[in-house]
């Protein structure tokens, strides 16, 4: 302490002795006025530079030049990006596999399993075959004709920066989750030869083709709007950011096909033609399918932010982030209240509502991701947990036999998200890019809900309707001719498959799910 | 007062309790279990390996009758569990000695309904 004071008293006597030079009251107005001035001549200049250089000052980065060595850093980067969140949709499939076994029957596990793991190998070969020329390719509005085989195509697709095969890989994992979505509502009564047949169908040629519409370089749907294209009155073209339409509507209208055409499973009762024992028959594992959801979820983030293809639109997939998780929390919340409140599972917390509502707020938020605001998507995700809860009322009474929802989730929750985008569009996010977002004047999409007037609804619905009318009609086609087969080929197994010894599971694929241990 | 045991397929148990609901027989016990029998027992295949435990999945019924209800019980049973297949399982009646509702310690034929 003793040492503190002396050097505190040291201190104060040479601040004492420092010698202080008084100004007179006019120097002290020369001094100020000159720094003032000084302000002011900097302060000319500066403004006088911002007026000369506007073009250097101005946010657009279309302006800006890169270098090669930043561009191909940038490329990098966002080939990175792409292919982590490929990897994150691909396990998806894990999820898929998980929620689809687990609202199953024990008896038809081993079929759930086998469709799942077919479907991703089938489609991996078919989408590098043909899939990706039709999707991907040049061609005309309806239909990529180039690059089969990935013969032909270029180094990079389009103008992301990104190798095609990284964009053929991270394709591939969004056709193979629109052929699982499919297997979802036919579980059961199945044949699984049909099941090939249809798979073939659905990854080989109607996502493909169909899915060039949205979002091939030339689809229709993709440039309508525009000067010589389809309804160029319109002003705006189809947006799907994610999928809602393109994956999700795609499964869920051609799963509706299937289910339709296939009929229910023998043994299950309606809920409208006995109120004792009708609807649903139990699941087998519960634990599973919330592990499966939660699966979902986590693929999700590949899904929907992995959508920009660049990881240079930080604000773009930090945001479409947020407001897929905020979907997804408001949609399990809002299926589960309304399940709580009406229907048979009135007073119940209902877990497979719950599931199926957080599949539904993460289904509606694909499309719309990009542009909404945090709060839009948490009202759009209450919006898709009360149209699954909807949904599955509704199948039920039209004895349509869907065991996992996957018609309510992916079908009905992929039209509403498409919708939604043109309702609550913020009219502040534009396009994303590879080296950022564009966010100017023209690109700007912005929804009723925010004075943008029902053009961007407008061309939402029509796109859609399109889509879905499309996929509907051809899937059930091909489903019918599938069924008119015969046997082993035809869509639905025989009777024996599904009511004899140890039900489709040994039929089809002679184990069941828990074999008995005897050794 | 008699044991009725019935070895059925699975799938024919709803239509085995509706035909016993309509005589008033509500209280059945039901479990699993694996026989054989003079069907032939299935193969199973796993990773190329080929298996069979002999041993087909049925369900064990048992329903607990009155004098009055034993014909009508066993009949309800035959008709609805059979499939005209080999393999629609057995039906066993035994007599049983005593009954006791163990709530209430009731003894004789007022226990079993």
């Amino acid at each position: 302490m003793n040492a503190i004071r002396t050097l505190l008293h040291y201190k104060e006597r040479n601040e004492r002795t420092t010698p202080r030079r008084v100004m007179s009251k006019a120097e002290k107005w020369k001094l100020c006025l000159t720094v003032f001035a000084g302000k002011m001549i900097g302060l000319i200049i500066l403004i006088t530079g911002i007026k000369l250089c506007t073009g250097l000052m101005s946010p657009a980065h279309a302006a800006d030049t890169y270098t090669a060595h930043e561009t191909a850093m940038m490329n990098s980067i966002n080939t990175a990006w792409t292919l982590v969140a490929a990897f994150l949709v691909f396990g998806m499939q894990a999820g898929f596999v998980f929620l689809e076994a687990g609202f199953a029957r024990q008896k038809e596990t081993v079929n759930v399993l086998m469709e799942c793991i077919f479907d991703t190998c089938l489609c991996g070969i078919l989408f590098w075959a043909i899939g990706y020329a039709f999707m991907f390719s040049h061609g005309n509005g309806f239909i990529g004709t180039h690059w089969f085989f990935l013969s032909g195509a270029p180094d990079t697709y389009e103008a992301t920066g990104i190798p095609v095969l990284a964009h053929w890989i991270f394709q591939f994992a969004f056709a193979d989750t629109c052929s699982t979505v499919t297997s979802g509502a036919m579980i059961g009564r199945t044949g699984f030869r049909g099941d090939i047949l249809y798979s073939i169908g659905v990854t080989g040629f109607i996502y493909p083709i169909i899915g060039h519409w949205a979002w091939g370089p030339d689809g229709f749907l993709a440039t309508m709007g525009s000067d010589k294209n389809f309804l160029p009155t319109l002003g705006q073209g189809f947006r799907d950011f994610a999928g809602s339409t393109v994956v999700h509507t795609i499964g869920g209208a051609v799963s509706l096909a299937g289910a339709i055409v296939l009929g229910p499973r023998l043994g299950r009762i309606f809920a409208r033609d006995d109120k004792a024992r009708g609807g649903m028959p139990p699941p087998h594992n519960l634990t599973i399918a919330a592990v499966g959801g939660f699966i979902l979820w986590f693929g999700w983030y590949g899904f929907n932010p992995g959508s920009s293809l660049s990881a240079m639109d930080g604000q773009g997939i930090g945001r479409i982030a947020a407001n897929t998780t905020l979907a997804a929390c408001a949609g399990g919340m809002a299926a589960m209240i309304v399940a709580f409140l009406f229907g048979n599972t009135r007073g119940k917390f209902d877990l497979g509502f719950s599931v199926n509502g957080m599949l539904a707020g993460l289904v509606a938020i694909t499309c719309p991701c990009y542009w909404v605001s945090p709060l839009g998507s948490i009202l759009l995700g209450l919006v898709a947990g009360v149209i699954v809860y909807i949904g599955v009322n509704l199948l039920e009474w039209f004895r349509v036999d869907d065991p996992v929802g996957a018609v309510s989730v992916h079908g009905f929750c992929g039209i509403w998200g498409t919708w939604s985008l043109g309702l609550f569009a913020t009219g502040q996010y534009g396009a994303t890019g590879p080296t950022g977002p564009d966010n100017s004047a023209s690109q700007l999409v912005r929804g009723l809900f925010y004075g943008g007037g029902t053009d961007v609804l407008k061309a939402q619905v029509i796109g859609n309707f399109m889509i879905t009318a499309a996929t509907f009609i051809i899937a059930f086609v091909m489903m019918w001719v599938i069924r008119k087969l015969p046997h082993p080929w035809n869509l639905r197994v025989s009777k024996e498959g599904e009511l004899g010894q140890g039900g489709l599971d040994v039929f089809e694929h002679g184990i069941e799910a828990y074999p008995p241990q005897s050794m | 007062m008699y044991k009725i045991e019935a070895i059925i397929r699975p799938h024919r148990l709803e239509a085995v309790r509706d035909a016993l609901r309509e005589h008033d027989l509500i209280a059945v016990t039901v479990s699993d279990c694996r026989g054989a029998g003079r069907q032939a027992a299935p193969t199973h295949t796993f990773r190329g390996s080929q298996y069979s435990h002999g041993l087909e999945l049925r369900l064990r019924v048992e329903v607990f009758v009155n004098d009055s209800h034993l014909d009508v019980a066993v009949d309800a049973i035959q008709q609805a569990a059979t499939t005209g297949e080999v393999g629609d399982g057995k039906i066993l009646v035994f007599k049983a000695e005593q009954a006791v509702r163990i709530r209430t310690n009731e003894r004789g034929e007022s226990a079993v309904h």
